[in-house]
């Protein structure tokens, strides 16, 4: 949001402050406190002294609305600046131990038998934030061809890695009797599918980080 | 990805260019024009037609595909 649009967003806000503290002032002092006090909206009735309250609520929502109206586009319109942005964002390598959540996906062996919940298994699919170590090490880089390129290289490759993950596990525990039993069948597809996904976003960055920047480098230095 | 010769070095060298200043001045990374020059990295027509120019030099003597 530019400056002019905020200070006039601003003085709004300022001047339907004022106007709504004139119209509930008006309303206690000569319209018994209708609209002010809490009102039964079923038992209610119209009357012309009410209007100033009415008016300025209205004004009031409706700034309210084109103030999230604004702020909702502006934020659509950064993020579209950021799509089109010429480098990678900047990350720390660090976010990449985040992965270590994954292992809270091991709390389902010990939650289910006791309570019957699956939703802790899939805590595995924070594994994938493993992927924001490699992200991290490309931070900042210039996003050319290349980079492009690569990028839908690797994201094809990990889609098809769990593309066929989840094709041979359909195939295995559509038998539906895992273990014999139908609930360990399920458990079992979702801890294949949380695992499957949490690989998936971490082979698209490796992969991407293994095809930019991977091979022989010599710093030639020309 | 298709064989072929990359003479850019050459042509980049007679231009007195780095491969820091080529990069700058098509667009793209260092690496790529290592790679480009390495036959390595197979470029967009775009990128081979902006490279032609800034080395001036056509492309069909630049990339020689076999």
């Amino acid at each position: 949001m530019n400056k002019d649009k905020k200070k006039l967003f601003f003085i709004l806000g300022v001047v339907l402050a004022v106007l709504m503290g004139l119209s509930v002032w008006y309303s206690v002092a000569y319209n018994e406190s209708r609209l002010v006090a809490p009102t039964n909206l079923a038992e209610y009735t119209f009357c012309l002294k009410d209007l100033p309250m009415i008016l300025s609520g209205v004004l009031l929502v409706l700034y309210l609305l084109s103030l999230f109206a604004c702020l909702l586009l502006h934020r659509v319109k950064a993020k579209g600046g950021q799509a089109s942005s010429t480098h990678t964002r900047t990350i720390s390598p660090k976010l990449g131990l985040l992965g270590l959540l994954g292992f809270l996906g091991l709390s389902g062996f010990v939650i289910y038998p006791i309570t019957g919940d699956i939703f802790p298994f899939l805590f595995f699919v924070f594994f994938g934030f493993f992927s924001f170590y490699y992200e991290g090490k490309m931070s900042g880089t210039l996003i050319d061809e290349r980079y492009r390129e690569n990028r839908l290289r690797a994201q094809l490759k990990a889609n098809r890695i769990f593309t066929s993950i989840i094709f041979l596990s359909l195939l295995i525990l559509g038998q539906g009797r895992f273990h014999g039993n139908l609930e360990y069948t399920l458990i079992a597809f979702v801890i294949v599918v949380s695992l499957a996904v949490a690989l998936e976003l971490f082979l698209s960055m490796y992969l991407l980080y293994r095809y930019d920047q991977g091979g022989s480098l010599e710093e030639e230095g020309e | 990805m298709p064989e072929f010769t990359c003479r850019l070095k050459q042509f980049r060298q007679q231009k007195g260019l780095t491969q820091e200043q080529l990069a700058a001045q098509v667009g793209v990374r260092r690496e790529t024009i290592m790679r480009l020059e390495k036959a390595q990295y197979n470029p967009s027509l775009k990128l081979a037609i902006d490279i032609s120019r800034a080395v001036d030099a056509p492309i069909e003597a630049i990339f020689l595909f076999d």
